[in-house]
């Protein structure tokens, strides 16, 4: 007995010694994260988790952070903040005052990002998230968030575009968007941007986040003939309105998603009739970007694929746009006092990531547009702007797919 | 557009009907409101998925399957956990049904990740036109098979030793122990069968709609407000209570939107327990 507990004394201590001996071996740039790993967020949460991971490993392998000449590398702190808002920004605080992290990263998801940002600015931390894109985020004048989603109000204005170039130009369009905040943002935003254009909003609703009865919605949006439909939710919501619209046989010319297509899930959960859906990305795997981490969009696509054994979507190269951005801002600034840093990161300007280009906007929101995807047989494919593969529209009906 | 809205509610308002009528029979006999219901909607949409992405079953035949292994959890979930609290206040079981949801969502979040499944029939999205109204094949099916539980139930519950030993259990705990009830087997029994026609609920709902471990909260909800409705008591209660929901929030969503659909079915709620607090079809006490 007394020798078991000597020995767990030397044990704890042996632990403690080897702990502070790593801490203080070599400099490290604490990154901290109170993301969704269980939980409603968790499949995408995964993704960043995935990216973040990814991009701190190549930068330390790459020698990690130059800060005036001493070489500092990355470490991550995550925490699982089980897909509720109010528990992450409390994992935030504790990121900040217990495991005193020096920047922060983001979680998934706009709702989770809102009042995350708010701990940030509290305690003056910058945070870069990848994973919120509601205006609801950057409108409240909070300087220490910056975000690699473009504008949640801009995610149709492609498709919208890509509309008006098909002949004939359909005139008639049902939006229908969940009452959270990011797709509060992307619906308004929708609505305008056809308004502008001069379509027809016949069907314009809201519905609540996780419904999963569309048969009224779809049944008014066939009945008013709209010709293309966007529809603005989540991946579950996705699969479901597919679903129903096939069993209520309503096939527009162009039916578009904001989530769900670039997910594996989606495609699954639907199988052949998930071909031809549209969707909307920020980024995709076509592109080909120069990174200053990664080579170019396809090495890393390569790299990350060989990896993780899934392709990385927007999701994935928004949180590897995230770290690029730290290493870039920290080694401009040459400190890491985070004020500095806050600044060095809005200066950002045509930082060269495998994401694409990246500068932010005075509010803190990256300056990008969304691309068009569509399912042709069974792979993601952007069809606008042009990139090779040639858009199916109208698309044919259910029983032809 | 009318017909089809009035029949996209009916279709709902079947499923609705099947997934309270557990609930309520557990409520109604042992005065127990199960919190994990949705929990047990959700196991059996699991077992579901499982035997037609395993083997290769039809849900339609499966659904036996899965009601049986979901009658044998419920069973010895009462029999071992919940009936050694049975006597002790509402707020109690209430509590540890709560704990009961969260272990099994949690497990099966551990088990099963949080991926959005479907299962894909190939009958999926086939539909039957009549009088220009669409009506989807798999719901109409999941409607049939709802109204044939809830007869099979009815029989059981009026027809069979069984079912009279449950009704005398729930009206009178005394009485029905003075004449050889086993009280605690009835009890478990009871649970087993809400458990199951709980399964069966969620089988419909694996063929509808796509499923994932967090479904079971937002199904507790609904079968809830559907067993208010209908009224505690009545093997009827559910049947009534899920066909005018499902028709009330049909042409609500219609006519206000989308985003309404919660605000109808609580209104409904409330309007109910007004002006009859027993349910549409619960009797007086």
């Amino acid at each position: 007995m007394f020798y078991r507990k000597l020995f767990l004394m030397l044990a704890s201590f042996l632990l403690v010694f080897a702990f502070s001996f790593t801490a203080y071996a070599e400099n490290v740039i604490k990154l901290g994260s109170a993301i969704s790993f269980t939980g409603a967020k968790s499949r995408t949460g995964k993704l960043y988790v995935d990216s973040y991971k990814f991009a701190v490993n190549k930068v330390n392998e790459m020698g990690g952070v130059n800060v005036n000449g001493k070489n500092y590398k990355f470490e991550l702190v995550f925490y699982d903040d089980k897909s509720e808002p109010t528990e992450s920004a409390r994992l935030v605080e504790k990121l900040i005052t217990v495991d005193k992290v020096d920047f922060l990263l983001g979680p998934y998801s706009s709702g989770i990002t809102i009042p995350n940002s708010i701990v940030a600015r509290r305690y003056r931390i910058p945070m870069i998230e990848g994973g919120g894109a509601s205006s609801k985020i950057f409108d409240k004048g909070n300087k220490y968030i910056f975000g690699t989603l473009p504008r949640a109000g801009d995610y149709f204005r492609s498709t919208l575009e890509f509309l008006t170039k098909q002949n004939p130009t359909p005139k008639k369009i049902a939006i229908l968007y969940a009452d959270d905040k990011f797709d509060v943002s992307v619906g308004e935003g929708a609505k305008a941007a056809a308004e502008e254009m001069g379509f027809d909003v016949v069907v314009y609703e809201k519905y609540s986040e996780g419904a999963s009865d569309f048969t009224s919605a779809i049944t008014k949006a066939k009945d008013a003939g709209a010709e293309a439909t966007l529809v603005a939710g989540h991946t579950e919501e996705a699969i479901n309105f597919v679903q129903q619209s096939k069993e209520l046989d309503y096939s527009p010319n162009l039916l578009g998603l904001t989530v769900g297509p670039s997910e594996a899930d989606f495609r699954k959960a639907l199988g052949k009739d998930a071909n031809y859906i549209y969707g909307v990305a920020s980024w995709s795997t076509e592109m080909n970007f120069e990174g200053y981490l990664f080579e170019d969009t396809q090495t890393f696509v390569k790299k990350f694929t060989d990896k993780f054994g899934y392709d990385p979507d927007y999701h994935n190269a928004a949180g590897i746009a995230a770290i690029a951005v730290y290493k870039d801002a920290i080694e401009r600034a040459g400190s890491l006092d985070p004020q500095k840093i806050r600044d060095a990161i809005a200066e950002t300007s045509g930082l060269k990531t495998i994401y694409g280009p990246v500068d932010f906007m005075d509010n803190g929101q990256i300056i990008g547009s969304s691309v068009v995807l569509q399912i042709l047989d069974g792979k993601v494919r952007q069809v606008y702007p042009a990139s090779g593969y040639d858009a199916v529209y109208p698309m044919p009906e259910w029983d032809n797919r | 557009m009318l017909t089809q809205i009035l029949i996209n509610g009916i279709l709902k308002g079947g499923l609705y009907a099947l997934m309270a009528m557990g609930m309520s029979l557990i409520w109604g006999v042992m005065n127990i409101i199960n919190i994990a219901h949705g929990s047990f909607i959700m196991l059996g949409a699991y077992t579901t998925y499982w035997f037609f992405t395993l083997y290769g079953m039809d849900p339609f035949v499966s659904v036996l399957l899965s009601m049986a292994l979901i009658f044998f959890l419920g069973f010895f979930i009462q029999k071992y956990i919940i009936n050694f609290v049975i006597g002790a206040s509402l707020f109690i079981t209430l509590l540890l049904a709560f704990g009961i949801e969260i272990l099994i969502n949690n497990l099966a979040l551990l088990f099963w990740t949080a991926d959005v499944r479907s299962v894909q029939v190939t009958y999926g999205g086939a539909n039957i036109e009549i009088l220009g109204a669409v009506i989807p094949t798999v719901r109409l099916f999941a409607f049939l098979l709802a109204i044939a539980v809830s007869v099979i139930l009815f029989i059981i519950m009026n027809k069979t030793w069984l079912g009279r030993a449950i009704r005398s259990t729930a009206q009178d705990l005394e009485a029905a122990r003075l004449n050889g009830v086993n009280v605690g087997k009835i009890y478990s029994i009871t649970f087993g069968i809400g458990t199951a026609v709980a399964a069966a609920a969620g089988t419909l709902w694996a063929v509808i709609f796509p499923i994932s471990p967090t479904m079971g909260g937002h199904l507790t909800l609904k079968s809830f407000v559907v067993t208010i409705i209908g009224g505690l008591g009545t093997m009827m209660g559910p049947l009534v209570g899920g066909l005018s929901l499902g028709i009330v929030e049909s042409l609500g969503t219609n006519w206000f939107g989308s985003t309404f659909e919660n605000l109808i079915s609580f209104t409904i709620l409330v309007l109910v327990l007004i002006f009859k607090p027993n349910g549409i079809l619960g009797k007086k006490e």
